[in-house]
């Protein structure tokens, strides 16, 4: 593997005196408020497994959309941070993350992507459980185990929550709820997933590229400067309006490391939503939120720590076009994300419409979009500098943007705002938030 | 025509356009598609022996030739980062089976391809490959692409972009 091969220094398991030196240099190193950020954390094996302990399971993760799963019995197979879960509606008609891991040797129960069953039976030695997770059945019970108390043994379940068809899981144990963690941002998510009915348009596109999780998440949070460069080829080809476009609208840190970005466009350009999903949404909107939506041509963010949304909108074959995106930055390893990306469209909406926004997510962004074609080759060459420049000798990367600018008063939604794109302060956000939970000391308490 | 005649020039066809491809021509390549072009990728899926592994909703690729000719001429801007400096890449073509269809100007044709592409000084190097289903028409004597859905091989893409063309 290349994350093998790379590494700078010797992997060797974090003694006790090697842990507390990483949190010493990330105490003294990561500096948010004045917008400095070493090098170092998109690359290090060290500060990667440290996520892997003190982020991941201290989140809400999403693993999927409720619309996946329709029916009783259906289930897709997911990650959770690092667990291999089975997102999975039980005949009863509820949603279980359950992992995906069998109680007797530790297999797989489930080793497909996606599709119905009403049980899951381990190829192993042929543990069987219900969709509900119940252990149903131990081949030669009798012979085996001379009876044993099945009722033990049902897969371990994650703890699920929703927010608007989005179906986010939890460690066991975390006491935070998905309502505290999402928090301000509810606000915001609204206007991606509560506009209207939204619905997947099929199974996510996956794809690995060899960047640090990070960088896609902050830049979805906070980056709309790098349009101007890294998208430049978009006004040319009579997509955009012109570059200059990305600044106008609004930065917004809506707490607990969450970050949007709201782009109305050039001032008084028409709007992006045919009149027909208008009226959904003020329907299903706050008078304020849809006050904003009416407005957007663009939205990015990012729910920490590593799922991001966008809407985007461009001139498309002579016609206004938007979609909407959601993806997760799937860790695999410290310079290593699956890409899982899917599209969502408002359910009740023609076909037809439906399939054009399809294919305008598709050739703009995804695996073969014009633009993410772009935003993978600049995630991919970060990480591989950050690796390359030696490890602790302070090189750090410069946050600095949109420092000491004061925040807005006058935005109807909650959280931080600032006019102007052009800013960095979600990205500080992000990493402070990141900091936070690197450096917390706190007891997991597990199943 | 013979059959041995008919897939000869198919082969030819195909190594002719993975030259282009291999060597930055995408503008002739363009030439190589007839104006109705349907070129399709669907995202592959791991499933229950026996279901479905092929995606009808979610794809890689999704083009008709006016979107195809966007992304070439996205390419050629100052701003087709992602392809400039090229990706080396080598298009292997393979195990093509050729069919006549009602039509006399058109046969379908069906071929293997793995493309190697490497990028940059890295030595890890990409492999995708799969199946391409062909119509191939034949118009003032040339044979032109008229449909292509590729059957990738993978459910997790091992390449970090898809602004090459397969």
């Amino acid at each position: 593997m290349k994350a093998e091969a790379s590494r700078l220094n010797e992997k060797s398991l974090p003694v006790n005196g090697r842990r507390a030196q990483l949190m010493g240099l990330l105490r003294q190193d990561v500096r948010p408020n004045q917008g400095q950020i070493p090098a170092y954390i998109f690359s290090s094996p060290d500060v990667y497994e440290l996520e892997m302990e003190r982020i991941f399971p201290r989140c809400w993760l999403l693993v999927a959309h409720e619309s996946e799963i329709p029916e009783p019995g259906d289930y897709v197979t997911r990650s959770l941070g690092q667990y291999p879960v089975i997102v999975v509606r039980g005949e009863d008609g509820k949603i279980r993350i359950l992992l995906n891991v069998c109680r007797h040797r530790g297999m797989r129960v489930c080793r497909t992507d996606s599709g119905n069953g009403a049980d899951f039976l381990c190829s192993y030695h042929g543990f069987n459980y219900k969709n509900t997770g119940e252990l149903i059945g131990v081949p030669f019970e009798k012979d085996s185990y001379g009876g044993l108390d099945k009722s033990k043994y049902g897969l371990l379940e994650m703890k699920v929550d929703s927010y608007h068809g989005l179906i986010f899981g939890a460690a066991p144990g975390r006491e935070e709820s998905l309502n505290q963690f999402l928090g301000g941002m509810k606000w915001y998510l609204d206007l991606y997933v509560k506009r209207a009915k939204m619905t997947v348009t099929g199974p996510p596109q996956r794809w690995v590229v060899q960047s640090n999780w990070k960088l896609p998440a902050e830049n979805f949070a906070s980056d709309a400067y790098h349009v101007t460069n890294t998208h430049a080829c978009m006004p040319s080809l009579g997509l955009f309006p012109n570059i200059s476009y990305a600044k106008f609208g609004y930065h917004i840190h809506a707490g607990n490391g969450h970050g949007i970005g709201i782009g109305t466009g050039v001032p008084d350009s028409p709007s992006i939503w045919p009149e027909a999903l208008l009226q959904q949404f003020e329907k299903n909107l706050s008078s304020e939120q849809f006050s904003i939506l009416k407005t957007v041509k663009n939205a990015h963010a990012t729910v920490f720590p590593n799922l991001s949304f966008l809407i985007s909108s461009m001139i498309y074959e002579g016609q206004p076009i938007y979609h909407t995106t959601m993806r997760l930055w799937q860790p695999v390893g410290c310079d290593t994300i699956e890409v899982v990306s899917w599209v969502l469209v408002e359910k009740e909406t023609p076909e037809e419409w439906k399939k054009k926004a399809q294919r305008a997510y598709i050739h703009t962004f995804g695996s073969s979009g014009m633009l993410e074609q772009d935003d993978t080759e600049n995630w991919i060459n970060v990480t591989e500098n950050s690796r390359k420049v030696i490890q602790f000798a302070g090189v750090n990367f410069n946050y600095q943007m949109g420092l000491g600018r004061k925040p807005i008063d006058s935005f109807p939604g909650p959280g931080e705002v600032y006019e102007c794109k052009f800013h960095e302060a979600n990205a500080r956000a992000f990493y402070q938030r990141w900091l936070d939970l690197l450096l917390r000391d706190e007891v997991d308490v597990s199943t | 025509m013979s059959l041995l005649e008919l897939e000869r020039e198919v082969a030819e066809f195909f190594y002719r356009e993975a030259e282009l491809l291999d060597s930055n021509g995408l503008e002739q390549w363009l030439e190589l598609l007839t104006e109705d072009v349907k070129y399709e990728m669907p995202v592959r899926l791991t499933r229950e022996r026996g279901q479905p592994d092929i995606s009808s909703q979610m794809g890689h690729f999704s083009e008709d030739h006016r979107s195809l000719e966007l992304r070439v001429k996205r390419l050629g801007t100052d701003f087709g980062w992602a392809e400039n400096p090229l990706s080396r890449t080598r298009r292997f073509i393979s195990n093509i089976r050729v069919e006549n269809t009602s039509k006399l100007d058109e046969v379908k044709a069906r071929s293997y391809f793995l493309l190697y592409r490497s990028r940059g000084s890295s030595t890890q190097v990409d492999l995708i490959s799969g199946e391409r289903q062909d119509l191939l028409r034949k118009l003032d004597g040339r044979w032109k692409l008229a449909s292509r859905l590729i059957i990738v091989d993978q459910a997790v893409l091992g390449t970090r972009n898809l602004a090459i063309f397969l």
